[in-house]
């Protein structure tokens, strides 16, 4: 089997077990909980597939979100009302990148002890890895924001 | 759905005190909504459509992420009330309950007792999983986190298992009213130490990566999100405060994070 297919086929499957559990905690009834996993699949393989093709992190996440926040506000709204954006956001969550910003702090942490290893490195890594954090997630938030704001209906 | 237009002369009918009874029922609705996950605007149309449900004038309102106000006009009358919003979080069943209840209102001009009660029922009433379904989620949805960070498979019940503690330890913790940033920096210190100890145990060469993994159900995703459509919304207060929040958690997470790998002796 092809080994790209495989892995954006297991990333799928990571980000719609990750969506669907961040449902549970959100407290999503049993039906949104399936349209959370597949919003987090179907965000994850988008994503995958945007980096495969040599995109960045920033605008892979930014048309990932965005194509699954379209899909789900403008296809699902019959089936979902004004938990569509919600379920929107549960399945872009897994594409937060949490381990960058995890690795830009402890960079710093390492930086300001009182004799750090190669200073200059450790501060462009951690900034680096900061921008990564910083423009991801206005990438995700964009890409959720936008298409809630050009879809979305007058029910509240 | 729309609300009717109010009749022609509903805003000179009512006395002061039946304002404020408005203005708190309003208040209470709004708080709820805020408290369990809507932006600010959803808490703006909520007062909006519950002040005209029941013929009142909505001078302003100010939706803050620690207090909400509302000024309510009829005839010459004019009251200003404020409530305290107390914990953010994510309710999605309740929220919901609480949007059809402010739709009912607004169509059926329930009057501001009834309504409380009608709110204090939704809250008491609303469904929510038992803990120990959302533990074994929140494990498993860490464990994917893990997989999409790219963890070893000697990691992945480490993950889980830790991952599940942290969200009883955080359940626990804010059940008991503990401070919320002391809840995170507790669950994610010892989310991160046990997944660490346990990882080492089994072996696993992506240590730091699954404790990290075993913290993400602290991420707060739906605070980044409801950031950014504040301030599409015109209200970049609101918004700057839940980015400040969201900065905040991620500060303590990972000072739990770090604590946790020096314990274990982790850090380079």
């Amino acid at each position: 089997m092809n080994p790209t297919l495989v892995h954006i086929a297991q990333q799928a499957a990571f980000g719609g077990i990750a969506a669907a559990g961040f449902g549970v905690l959100f407290n999503f009834g049993r039906t949104a909980l399936l349209w959370c996993a597949a919003s987090g699949a179907m965000a994850l393989a988008a994503r995958t597939t945007i980096l495969n093709a040599g995109w960045n992190l920033e605008s892979a996440s930014l048309v990932a979100s965005a194509a699954v926040t379209a899909c789900t506000v403008g296809l699902l709204r019959r089936q979902l009302g004004t938990s569509a954006p919600a379920v929107a956001v549960a399945g872009c969550i897994p594409m937060i990148p949490g381990a960058f910003f995890a690795k830009a702090l402890l960079e710093m942490f390492d930086l300001t002890r009182a004799h750090p290893v190669n200073p200059e490195a450790l501060l462009v890594a951690s900034t680096i890895s900061s921008l990564h954090v910083v423009l991801t997630v206005f990438a995700i938030g964009a890409g959720v924001a936008l298409p809630v704001q050009l879809l979305r209906g007058r029910e509240f | 759905m729309t609300p009717p237009a109010p009749p022609p002369d509903a805003y000179a009918s009512h006395r002061h005190r039946d304002l404020e009874q408005i203005a708190i029922a309003s208040l209470a609705c709004a708080r709820m909504l805020m408290e369990s996950g809507s932006r600010a605007m959803t808490v703006h149309e909520c007062c909006r459509l519950i002040a005209t449900g029941l013929g009142v004038e909505i001078m302003g309102i100010r939706v803050g992420y620690a207090s909400i106000t509302v000024t309510l006009k009829s005839g010459g009358n004019t009251i200003t009330r404020m409530v305290t919003v107390r914990r953010h979080g994510m309710d999605h069943r309740l929220n919901q309950a609480i949007r059809h209840l402010v739709v009912a209102i607004s169509h059926s001009g329930t009057p501001p007792n009834e309504i409380l009660a009608q709110l204090d029922a939704l809250v008491a009433t609303s469904p929510r999983y038992p803990l120990g379904i959302v533990v074994a989620a929140v494990g498993l949805a860490c464990t994917a986190f893990g997989g999409l960070l790219g963890v070893d498979r000697l990691a992945f019940l480490p993950i889980l298992l830790a991952g599940g503690t942290g969200q009883f330890v955080r359940h626990t913790l804010l059940a008991f009213g503990v401070n919320p940033y002391v809840a995170i920096i507790t669950t994610a210190f010892t989310a991160a130490f046990l997944c660490g100890g346990l990882a080492h145990l089994a072996g696993s060469e992506t240590v730091n990566l699954a404790a990290i993994a075993s913290t993400l159900l602290l991420v707060p995703g739906i605070t980044a999100t409801n950031a950014q459509a504040d301030i599409l919304d015109g209200l970049p207060t609101m918004g700057s405060a839940r980015a400040v929040s969201m900065l905040m958690i991620m500060v303590f997470i990972t000072t739990g994070i770090f604590a946790a790998q020096g314990v274990l002796g982790l850090l380079p």
